[in-house]
Parts: structure tokens; C-alpha cells; sequence
């Protein structure tokens, strides 16, 4: 077996790359593949928290590099889908305790007993980025529709077209209020799509959710009702290589259109 | 009291009505991040743009007599190009004398510059930061010439005239 290692970047912090991380490995795991997850924020380690998995870590990357524990021994498992592992970031140390050739080893170990690595890559374009990206040969660049959000991710995707491992790139639009953008106040996903050029892969809407999901530890994607997990599953259904278009955000207005939509829903799934 | 209540009101419906022509936030951010993004991408920034302009100016008043003020330099995409949109309102077509005359001041002037690099080069070969900064100042650049060769002076006077 040989996994495709993805890593999840932004360039802008707060954007959801973690978010993202712990959703799309939770939802891949879901449809069966072995999923890994490495935390690379070196000091600010957060993947572990939005999993609900804090309280189990033993051992972390930068032990594994130190040679305190074997890679298997630093693998710390779901609470819910043994599919689902978690590599996580030391919080005592920075980013220069792991190098990218340390990084990229690792990534070639656990090609060989996962179907996916998905990277989880500090803010930023130093260090820590160079490291998060060494071992990947395909990238998710998040954004959200915010100016800031857009020109940083134009920087990563023209730090990640100069490397020649990483072979593709997809973006991931989080965070998207399509009530704002029906008013003219946001930008739409078409403005970003054509500003930045990229294939997008995911379209998420804001949901409060998300906070709430994040406080008790457990990934949106296990919320089956939630529009925001709905989505996330759809992206790790794009990545295994499905087909599956996007989803509509509109909230239909009135009752009849709400009917209307259910219907053709109904139909949807029938097909 | 309910009369200019009515008045603002109705006011206000007209003054919405005006509004919708006014960007929108979204036009604006679009628009802002096109033109931030060009600069990111191409490594022009303002100031280089500026000076891009400036010397645009310089190049094409010998040519057309222009509104300096007016003229307009901004990066542009289109699909995967990226093109230099140059916009200039003219005022008046230069005759031929002036365009010639122009011309001719440049060309002395070139060999000005052709007699000074000569005499940079013997002096100092390999030292770019001081050429560098003699564009950033032509006073420097008018010194030199001074100390270096009367005759270059001389050619430069008959050519300002």
C-alpha cells in the first residue's frame, strides 16, 4: 500500500485548516480507508483538541524524532473509528525539533499502512510550512472569502507551484454566508475561484456548529443533520474520487420553495 | 413633527435609490484584491510603479504633449495574462520640429552617457551600488561628469538649449 499524502495549508491562521483537518480525516475514515493525521504546529498543537483525543496523547512527532518511541507507539487511536489515527505536535517545543527530512521519512513509514496522511500545516510561510509540505505530494489550500484570507492563499499556491512534489493543489473555501453574498456584502465563490485560479474542491458554509463541535471534541462530519459536516463529507468523497457536486447554500425562502426542495431532493436520492 | 418625518423618509428612498449605483462591498473587495494580488505576483510594488510611470511620462513627451497628471499605468489580468494597461490623455501632437529637436537632445545625450560609462567602467568595474545610487540622483550623476571630461559638459549645454 502506498498513501496519498495531502497536506491541509492556508498561509492566513484561523482560516480552518484544522477544522478541516479533523473533519475530512474523520469523514475518510468513515468510508473505510486508514486515515493518519500529524499535527505539525510544533508549540500550538490543536488537532488533538477539536478530536476529542488530548487526554490520550503519550507520545508525540517530535518523540518519535528524538528516537524516545517507536512511530507505531506515538499513533494515538479515534475514540470512535480505529481507522483513524492522530500523530500530534509536541507543545513544549517549536518548529525547528522536527527538519523536513525528518518529516518526510515519516510520511514514507506511514505510506505503508495508510490510505491517507493528511498533514496539518502551521500558519505562516517559514519553517513550519517548508516542513509540513515536505513529505506531501498533493495540497488543500483553505480560505475563506475575505481579502486577507484570498491574497495569503494566492502566496501558498505560489510557494507550492514552485515545488515539484506537490503534483496538485485544490482549494477549499470555508466559512462561506451565502446571505451575505446574495447581498453583495462578501465575496461569492465564483469571485475566489476566478481571483485565484484553483480547482476547488469544497464549499463550506459558516455553522455554529463548528463551535460546538470544537468544545465537545467531536467532528462535525458525525452530525449527519449539520450542513457544514454534510459538506465535509462530500470533499473526502471528492478526494477518494467520486463525483459529487457541490452543495447548494442557498436556504430556500417560504414554504413553497422549501416543499419544491424536498422534493427534488427526494428525487436526487432516487436516482 | 410627522411632516419631516414623511420628508425623511421619502428622502431616504431616493437616497437608496442613489446608493445602488455606489460599489458594492463585494465589487470592492474584488477590485482591491486584484490590484494587491497583480502587485504580489509581478513584485511591483507602488513605488516601482511610480517610478515605471514617471519614466513612461519622460519617454513619451517627446513624442505627444500629454496631461502628466492624468496618466494613467495599472496592472491588469485577464484569464492567465496579466497585461500593462497604459492610459494617457493627450492634449496636443507634438509637430514634427519639436519631435525632431527632442530627438536629436536625446541622441546627444545618449552619447553623453556612452563617454561617462566609459569612464565609470575604468574607474570602477564591478561596483553596481554606486551606479545605482547615481540614478537616484542625478546631481552625483552632473558632478562627475564635471570632473571627469569638459567636453561632455559642453555637449550636454548646447543640447539643453
Amino acid at each position: 500500500m502506498s498513501g496519498r499524502v495531502i497536506v491541509i495549508t492556508s498561509g492566513k491562521g484561523g482560516v480552518g485548516k484544522t477544522t478541516t483537518n479533523a473533519n475530512i480525516g474523520t469523514a475518510l475514515a468513515k468510508t473505510g480507508k486508514k486515515v493518519v493525521m500529524i499535527d505539525t504546529d510544533l508549540g500550538l498543537r490543536n488537532l488533538d483538541l477539536l478530536l476529542g483525543l488530548e487526554n490520550r496523547i503519550v507520545y508525540t512527532i517530535v518523540d518519535v524524532v528524538e528516537e524516545r518511541c517507536k512511530l507505531k507507539q506515538a499513533l494515538v487511536k479515534d475514540k470512535k473509528n480505529p481507522n483513524l489515527c492522530l500523530l500530534a505536535a509536541a507543545q513544549t517545543r517549536d518548529k525547528t525539533a522536527v527538519t523536513e527530512e525528518q518529516l518526510k521519512d515519516i510520511c514514507e513509514k506511514l505510506q505503508k499502512d495508510f490510505d491517507f496522511i493528511l498533514v496539518d500545516c502551521p500558519a505562516g510561510i517559514e519553517q513550519g510550512f517548508q516542513n509540513a509540505v515536505a513529505g506531501a505530494s498533493e495540497a488543500i489550500v483553505v480560505t475563506t472569502p475575505e481579502m486577507s484570507a484570498v491574497r495569503d492563499a494566492d502566496r501558498i499556491i505560489g510557494l507550492l507551484e514552485a515545488k515539484e512534489e506537490i503534483k496538485s493543489y485544490k482549494l477549499l473555501l470555508n466559512r462561506v454566508r451565502p446571505n451575505l453574498i446574495k447581498s453583495n456584502d462578501m465575496m461569492s465563490v465564483d469571485d475566489v475561484v476566478e481571483i485565484l485560479s484553483a480547482d476547488l474542491i469544497g464549499i463550506i458554509p459558516e455553522d455554529t456548529g463548528i463551535i460546538t463541535s470544537t468544545n465537545k471534541g467531536e467532528p462535525i462530519v458525525n452530525d449527519e443533520k449539520s450542513l457544514a459536516g454534510k459538506a465535509y463529507n462530500n470533499v473526502a468523497r471528492r478526494i477518494i474520487g467520486e463525483d459529487v457536486p457541490f452543495l447548494d447554500l442557498e436556504e430556500p425562502k417560504g414554504i413553497v420553495a422549501k416543499m419544491k426542495k424536498f422534493f427534488s431532493n427526494l428525487k436526487g436520492e432516487t436516482k | 413633527m410627522i411632516l419631516a418625518n414623511l420628508y425623511n423618509k421619502v428622502m431616504g428612498f431616493f437616497r437608496q435609490a442613489e446608493q445602488e449605483e455606489v460599489e458594492s462591498a463585494k465589487d470592492t473587495a474584488c477590485n482591491r484584491l486584484r490590484v494587491v494580488l497583480m502587485q504580489d505576483r509581478t513584485n511591483l510594488t507602488p513605488e516601482l510603479m511610480d517610478r515605471m510611470r514617471r519614466e513612461l511620462v519622460e519617454l513619451l513627451s517627446k513624442y505627444v504633449e500629454m496631461d502628466k497628471e492624468a496618466l494613467d499605468l495599472s496592472l491588469e489580468q485577464d484569464g492567465e495574462q496579466v497585461a500593462l494597461m497604459l492610459s494617457i490623455p493627450v492634449i496636443r501632437a507634438k509637430d514634427e520640429e519639436e519631435i525632431k529637436a527632442a530627438l536629436e537632445a536625446e541622441d546627444a545625450e545618449k552619447e553623453c552617457d556612452d563617454i561617462v560609462e566609459d569612464v565609470e567602467e575604468e574607474q570602477v568595474s564591478d561596483d553596481t551600488d554606486e551606479i545605482e545610487a547615481d540614478e537616484n540622483s542625478d546631481d552625483e550623476v552632473e558632478i562627475q561628469e564635471n570632473d571627469d571630461e569638459e567636453t561632455v559638459e559642453d555637449e550636454k549645454k548646447e543640447t539643453d538649449q
